[in-house]
């Protein structure tokens, strides 16, 4: 990638204030990749594509690969590198979908706003999970498998169902209440001011959290495969799906991985009814019917009475 | 690549010799003064990077676009041209370029970057964008405003260049307050810096910047000579900020508690930063070491804030004594005149200079009277009003054909893989070809079908609603449920996209009240449709010159070939009673006793639209019930061939009296 960012840039990962259900739910993804994805809603300026990039680079070192909402065709699936073309040369240039599965991830800022060409090419790439490309003078056929990351602001529309059920995860960022804000204004200044400063103490504090967050989740990624499910969880997970009238069966599929995720992360050997329940809302959102067919991403009252006698001792 | 550029150090220049450097405070008396200083902070801190001014008048946007433009360039070298966007551009014109040469070897092209994707790692002046009406910015354009108004990094990902990049260019923005609903509040958002710029007046910098010259050379000193003018009250290491950026200085808390304070506690994040970033950024300027309570007042008076007097015992209150506190809010440029004797920053008026509208938005469509009311006198967020009807998904791309005949119809606004060979957007397709001509090695320019690209077309309306208002069918005192009775044809106008065309009889502000008079809306957003409907009745009905224009207007959609409109609705609310003959419309004279030839003139007007195709034109007339003569609407209905909605009693309908 040309020109590339340098990470200072970002507020530090570390130093996001609140939206703990946001970061939650991209650790757990980091965790258990197979979760297959985030999905972040939330009113503007809540920090949501800060949040993301800030994961990125305390996670990965680097920024996430990005699909733009006005990103062409033939950036996404791959084409020829136009410069060498012109000068003779056919270099096959790999697209963005590449680009995500070596990483992992592919973030999409405004994934309500994307064409809906581009939602169609993702679509089938991820339901197949095989990128074929015959255009241009291209003949090939990739196996690919990468998370989504989205970020969308409901004030400006929808997703179509299909897409929506693609992350595996969906949260809602919160309000933040006077404190947390204040404290957010004082972050943001702070951060901005000592970017100029040679040798920040702030942004070496900052640095040695995120390093301190990273070893954190490597040894979770490691530890989740030896961390138990036991049926009872399996059982609570397809009937919370019942209850909440889930479409599709990805939702408990995705809801036993990421409160495995959960366990792992929090050094546990087995996963509890606990952690099952916390996860349920980030499951199972945006797989109801209200969600599927409306706007309303909102876990309300209503929701969680429903499985409260589920999770009753 | 962490590292900072060089900042100046804050400001150790002495302050000048006014009395407003005195005190501390900023020259926010005079709206020309603020305008200025709002554009030193947007170019001294690229967190200002969007800069909003609402009502300002069209005639002063290439004036103060010019003048942004020389901030940002400072004394030593010629401005950049700015990159003006409007409502034609599209994605393929914002983010790349494409440059063909011919050569030796036939043709060459280059894609490079577009100016919207200049890094900060660039030298020279940043670029400057500017939007003279935001409201008529194309999808694509507030599309690309959303990627990079504050953003921290951008990604451009089209075919040609990648480029993952910090913006740096500096965006100044016009709206009136009147159309704010129509802008995306997504948008609205990342604008750092707004103010109110009604009523600025740029004496001598409008005469000495209108004459825009040939070449770059030409005129520079115009500008500078005009931007002295405008800056006489501030001081150098301001503009020298302008030019080289400043570091920013330590914010308190109380800073952050007052800024809180005056914004309210339903402000967004974004907003509240906005306003200390901007406390921030003056505090710096004024040579301060850390920002206080006072400089987040200073910040909200500069953008318009209302200001209350401020509670005795604040922390970190400056300690240099404070001039008098001016009176709260109130439109810029009515603020108590604070600077003292023997300063220099007045602005001299010349003969001949015209004043501006102090009140209501600036020139252009929508000022018809009865329009929503626009928001707080000089407030820089008027969306927070509850007035404007908003488009539901302003920033979605816009609806385009992709089946049937009306996909080739329409403006183009963009290209696309051709999938046959309808419609092939020419240019395009041969760019394409040219691009891969030297690794094909042919002899000729060869077109190979993956070159084939088509023209992408927006959806031409394909809905019409003609709405032909009595407004004297209401008794004088507006009865209050026009809107509701109406609500079904607006809500289909709305669903299905469909333009609106407005035809008003007997209104007490009509410009000829033998007349009826007419406008135009893309949608039934348009706050003039709205204010249509409440408008004071008149005396005169010319009810017959409505029904006319009706028809003349339906018969030159319905006759348009290929974009004709697949569906339109005739909606007309009258009590039938006409007391203008046509003829009297036609001449501005009345040619003897009325008697009922107005009502005569009507029903034979309506009758040609009673003629016309009705597989496409729907016609319904709003019954008001007046007695007597109760019967004239189903006499006139009867010749439109139009079904009749009573609207005495619509269903829901309350007497909000709105």
């Amino acid at each position: 990638m040309s020109g590339a960012v340098p990470g200072p840039r970002i507020l530090p990962y570390s130093r996001v204030v609140a939206q703990d259900e946001l970061k939650l739910a991209l650790e757990l993804h980091h965790v258990v990749p197979r979760i297959g994805g985030v999905l972040m809603a939330g009113p503007r300026g809540t920090a949501k594509s800060t949040l993301v990039r800030a994961f990125a680079l305390m996670a990965h070192g680097e920024l996430p690969v990005t699909l733009p909402i006005n990103a062409t065709d033939d950036r996404v699936v791959g084409g020829w590198d136009l410069d060498a073309l012109i000068r003779g040369e056919p270099r096959p240039q790999p697209g963005l979908l590449e680009d995500a599965a070596d990483k992992g991830l592919l973030y999409v800022d405004e994934v309500n706003l994307l064409d809906d060409h581009l939602v169609d090419i993702i679509l089938d790439v991820a339901a197949t999970g095989v990128l074929s490309v015959q255009r241009e003078g291209l003949d090939t056929a990739k196996y690919l498998s990468f998370g989504l990351v989205g970020t969308m602001n409901p004030e400006e529309g929808g997703l179509r169902p299909q897409l929506l059920d693609r992350f595996g995860l969906m949260v809602t960022a919160e309000t933040l209440d006077a404190t947390e804000r204040h404290r957010l204004l004082r972050t943001v200044l702070d951060f901005e001011q000592e970017l100029g400063r040679e040798d920040s103490a702030w942004l070496s504090a900052a640095r040695r959290d995120d390093a301190r967050t990273r070893d954190r989740l490597t040894a979770a990624r490691r530890r989740v495969r030896d961390v138990d499910v036991p049926d009872q969880i399996l059982e609570l997970c397809a009937r919370a799906a019942e209850r909440t009238e889930a479409v599709g069966q990805r939702g408990e599929i995705v809801a036993v991985l990421a409160a495995r995720a959960l366990a792992a992360l929090e050094d546990a050997d087995r996963v509890t009814p606990g952690h099952l329940r916390r996860i349920l809302p980030m499951a199972l959102r945006h797989r109801r019917p209200e969600a599927v067919h409306g706007d309303t991403f909102d876990w309300e009252p209503d929701d969680e009475a429903r499985l409260q006698d589920l999770f009753e001792v | 690549m962490a590292s900072v550029p060089p900042l100046p150090p804050t400001s150790p220049d002495p302050p000048p010799e006014s009395g407003t450097a005195r005190t501390g405070a900023a020259p926010l008396d005079d709206p020309a003064q603020r305008l200025g200083l709002a554009l030193v902070c947007a170019a001294a801190d690229p967190a200002l990077s969007g800069v909003l001014l609402l009502d300002l008048d069209p005639r002063l946007v290439d004036p103060v676009a010019r003048l942004f433009g020389a901030v940002l360039a400072g004394a030593a070298e010629p401005a950049r041209p700015p990159l003006v966007l409007g409502a034609s551009d599209r994605d393929e014109d914002l983010w790349t370029r494409t440059r063909i040469r011919g050569g030796e070897h036939g043709i060459t092209v280059r894609t490079e970057p577009g100016p919207l994707t200049e890094g900060d790692d660039a030298d020279g002046a940043p670029p400057l964008v500017v939007v003279p009406d935001l409201a008529r910015l194309s999808v694509a354009g507030m599309r690309a405003a959303v990627q990079l108004l504050g953003a921290d990094v951008v990604t451009v990902e089209r075919g040609g260049p990648r480029r993952t990049v910090r913006p740096r260019a500096r965006w100044l923005a016009v709206c009136r307050s009147a159309d704010v609903g129509r802008v995306s509040r997504h948008l609205l958002d990342r604008f750092a810096v707004r103010l109110s710029a009604a009523g600025l007046r740029l004496p001598g910098v409008r005469e000495a910047l209108a004459e825009p010259g040939p070449g770059p050379q030409v005129g520079v000193a115009g500008e500078g000579e005009a931007r002295e003018e405008l800056f006489a009250g501030l001081p150098a290491a301001w503009r020298s900020a302008a030019e080289g950026g400043i570091r920013p200085v330590p914010v308190g808390d109380a800073a952050i508690v007052r800024a809180r304070e005056l914004l309210g506690p339903d402000a967004g994040v974004r907003r509240e930063l906005a306003l200390l970033r901007l406390a921030r950024t003056l505090a710096a300027l004024h040579g301060r070491p850390s920002a206080s309570a006072d400089d987040s007042d200073t910040a909200a008076r500069l953008i318009g804030v209302a200001v209350p007097r401020s509670a005795p015992g604040r922390p970190e209150s400056d300690p240099a004594p404070s001039g008098p506190a001016p009176e709260p809010t109130g439109p810029p440029g009515t603020l108590r005149e604070r600077r003292a004797a023997g300063g220099d920053g007045r602005l001299r008026t010349r003969e001949g200079d015209r004043g501006l509208l102090d009140t209501g938005p600036a020139e252009g469509i929508g000022t018809a009277a009865g329009a929503a009311p626009s928001a707080a006198e000089g407030s820089p967020y008027p969306e927070d009003e509850p007035a404007a009807a908003r488009d539901a998904v302003p920033l979605s791309g816009p609806r385009r054909r992709t089946t049937g005949p009306v996909s080739t119809r329409g403006t183009v606004i963009g290209t696309r893989r051709a999938t046959d060979l309808r419609d092939i957007a020419h240019v395009r397709t041969v760019r394409e070809a040219a691009v891969h001509q030297r690794a094909r090695g042919t002899e000729r320019f060869t077109v190979a079908p993956v070159d084939l690209h088509s023209n992408v077309r927006a959806a031409a309306p394909e809905r019409v609603l003609v709405l032909l208002l009595d407004h004297t069918c209401r008794g004088g005192t507006g009865d209050g449920n026009r809107p509701e009775v109406l609500a079904p044809f607006l809500q289909w106008a709305y669903t299905s996209r469909a333009g609106v065309q407005v035809i008003e009889v007997g209104a007490a502000d009509a410009a000829d009240e033998l007349r009826a008079g007419s406008f135009t809306a893309r949608s039934v957003l348009d706050p003039r449709v709205p204010g249509a409907l409440n408008r004071r009745a008149g005396r005169a009905t010319p009810l017959a010159h409505g029904v006319e224009l009706a028809a003349h207007t339906l018969r030159r959609l319905l006759r348009r070939q290929g974009t004709g409109p697949a569906e339109a609705w005739l909606v007309v609310v009258t009590d039938g009673r006409g007391n203008v003959p046509l003829q009297a419309s036609h001449t501005g004279r009345f040619a003897g006793p009325v008697a009922a030839s107005g009502v005569e003139d009507a029903v034979e007007a309506a009758a040609r639209i009673g003629a016309m195709d009705r597989t496409r034109l729907h016609v319904a007339v709003v019954d008001p019930g007046r007695e007597p003569y109760g019967d004239l609407p189903y006499v006139l209905a009867d010749r439109l061939g139009a079904i009749v909605v009573d609207g005495r009693h619509a269903p829901g309908a309350e007497a909000t009296g709105e």
